[in-house]
């Protein structure tokens, strides 16, 4: 390898065009979140039915897009919804739709596993002592539940955040495309996608982190 | 309301599960202050017949009655079901595995019903808890969680809960058989007491010396059926059935 002249300078230059992308990114993973873990619920409740029918809708949703990949997901919302339906789709409401719907599917799991995790005889006690189904889930299936649901459901977060750099290949201008945008303008992409990787990093792993003290803690209680 | 008559009666209950008969025609009326003991082989029903009368499970035939109103049967109309959550309270369960809500502390469990289900004050609810708590002898256990406790002292909790309620009917399931053997006394100690002070009861048990003590009848199950019933010290001593023998011939050392 010849040695080679880094122009980290590049990115400071160019910190509005990239911060700009950065911003994207968050927003879309936040966006999708907050659809996903409502997807997601519903997704459980169906699939935790009283109704055969409803079972059997939930569970082959559920199995057809945990066993696809989010990139063709991605551009089968992109390019083939239109024509399905007829309708336009933005690029950034593509992602949203193959985000939240992707990640929904994993996090329905999530939850169906927090909610059968808590012995049937909790319920059963409640339901002894005269509390209402509502009351009975509400006070002691949901709290429970929560405390196994919601360190998994942060990871599913991290899943998140770098599937949503995904949206690059159907030109979100999240951060990774606006990497891909400079570098085939600068043709510096090792700086560039250092950089993004980086700043990836840097949101993720704290995350992480913070997801492995809080496990530990509910694991001491 | 009648004042004689059985609190909680079982009328020609049967249950099935699929093919499975495991509850036979079961007749069982227990009246105020009883202490009925249910004794049995494993898989003869005690349990389903608890449940049923718990209104956990659904009488597949039959039906279950509370001071001679109908809260329990295959087909349960409007009233039937106002009926059995106007009276759920009424009745108190206590299981084998105690079933406590470990995200709560013992106070918590104790007080979560009364003020949800009574509509009880917060301050009287606590009241209340720390009263059964000294009752079963653990009112320095209020703010632990039930984790931190021992197997009896769990089921001691649990009993407390029931109390909450101010039940008419304590359901027993076997209430000892998942503790070793030195806490079980603990636990035996609290149902007798309550016996003494009046509590109707209904006991399925594996311990033979309480039963003949505590007991004002013995019913023996076998097979989904109730094959003898009879005040304890004839049961004990002068089993009438075959079944019933040998099933005591088992316990005699
Ligand atoms: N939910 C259920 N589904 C199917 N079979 C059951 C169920 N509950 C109990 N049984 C069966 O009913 C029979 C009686 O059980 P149970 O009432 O628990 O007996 P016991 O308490 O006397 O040991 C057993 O054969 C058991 O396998
Ligand atoms: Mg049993």
């Amino acid at each position: 390898m010849p040695t080679y002249q880094f122009r980290w300078d590049i990115i400071p230059n160019n910190i509005d065009f990239l911060m700009s992308g950065l911003q994207m990114t968050l927003i879309i993973s936040a966006t999708a979140l907050v659809f996903a873990m409502i997807g997601g619920l519903l997704l459980a409740a169906l699939d935790m039915s009283r109704y055969l029918a409803a079972r059997a809708i939930g569970l082959t949703i559920g199995e057809v897009i945990r066993n696809t990949p989010i990139l063709v997901q991605l551009l089968w919302v992109y390019y083939v919804l239109p024509i399905v339906f007829n309708i336009r789709i933005s690029s950034l409401a593509a992602i949203l739709i193959g985000l939240s719907v992707y990640m929904a599917a994993f996090m329905s799991e999530v939850y169906r596993s927090g909610i059968q995790a808590v012995p049937k005889g909790h319920r059963e006690a409640a339901q002894v002592l005269g509390l209402t189904p509502f009351q009975s889930f509400r006070r002691i299936v949901l709290p429970q539940a929560i405390r196994f649901t919601l360190p998994p459901l942060a990871s599913n977060f991290v899943q998140l955040i770098k599937f949503s750099s995904l949206g690059a290949v159907i030109s979100v201008t999240e951060i990774t495309r606006r990497g891909m945008e400079l570098s085939s303008s600068t043709f510096r992409p090792l700086e560039i996608f250092t950089f993004v990787a980086v700043v990836y990093f840097f949101i993720c792993w704290p995350l992480s982190m913070a997801i492995r003290i809080w496990e530990h803690r509910l694991a001491q209680r | 309301m009648p004042s004689s008559g059985p609190i909680i009666a079982a009328d020609q209950v049967s249950k099935s599960y699929g093919p499975n008969e495991v509850l036979r025609r079961v007749s069982l009326p227990v009246a105020e202050k009883d202490m009925v003991c249910v004794i049995g082989p494993s898989g003869s029903g005690k349990t389903t017949l608890l449940r049923c009368l718990a209104l956990l499970e659904q009488p597949s035939a039959g039906c279950v009655t509370m001071r001679g109103t109908t809260i329990a049967s295959s087909k349960p109309d409007l009233a039937e079901r106002r009926a059995a959550r106007a009276v759920r309270p009424d009745i108190g369960m206590v299981f084998q595995h105690f079933n406590l809500w470990p995200h709560m502390s013992v106070l918590e469990n104790l007080i979560e019903a009364p003020l949800r289900v009574k509509r009880m004050g917060r301050d009287a609810a606590i009241a209340l808890a720390e009263q059964l708590l000294a009752k079963v002898g653990l009112a320095d256990k209020r703010d632990v969680y039930p984790m931190r406790l021992s197997g009896g002292q769990q089921q001691r909790v649990a009993i407390a809960r029931a109390l909450a309620m101010s039940p008419q009917v304590m359901l027993f399931d076997e209430a000892t058989s998942a503790l070793d053997p030195e806490l079980r006394r603990e636990v035996l100690l609290v149902m007798r007491q309550l016996a003494a002070e009046g509590m109707t009861m209904l006991v399925v048990t594996h311990e033979m010396g309480f039963a003949r003590q505590v007991g004002t009848r013995v019913v023996f199950m076998d097979h989904g059926e109730i094959v003898e019933e009879a005040p304890p010290e004839t049961f004990f001593t002068a089993p009438k059935t075959d079944r019933a023998r040998r099933f005591l011939s088992l316990f005699a050392e």
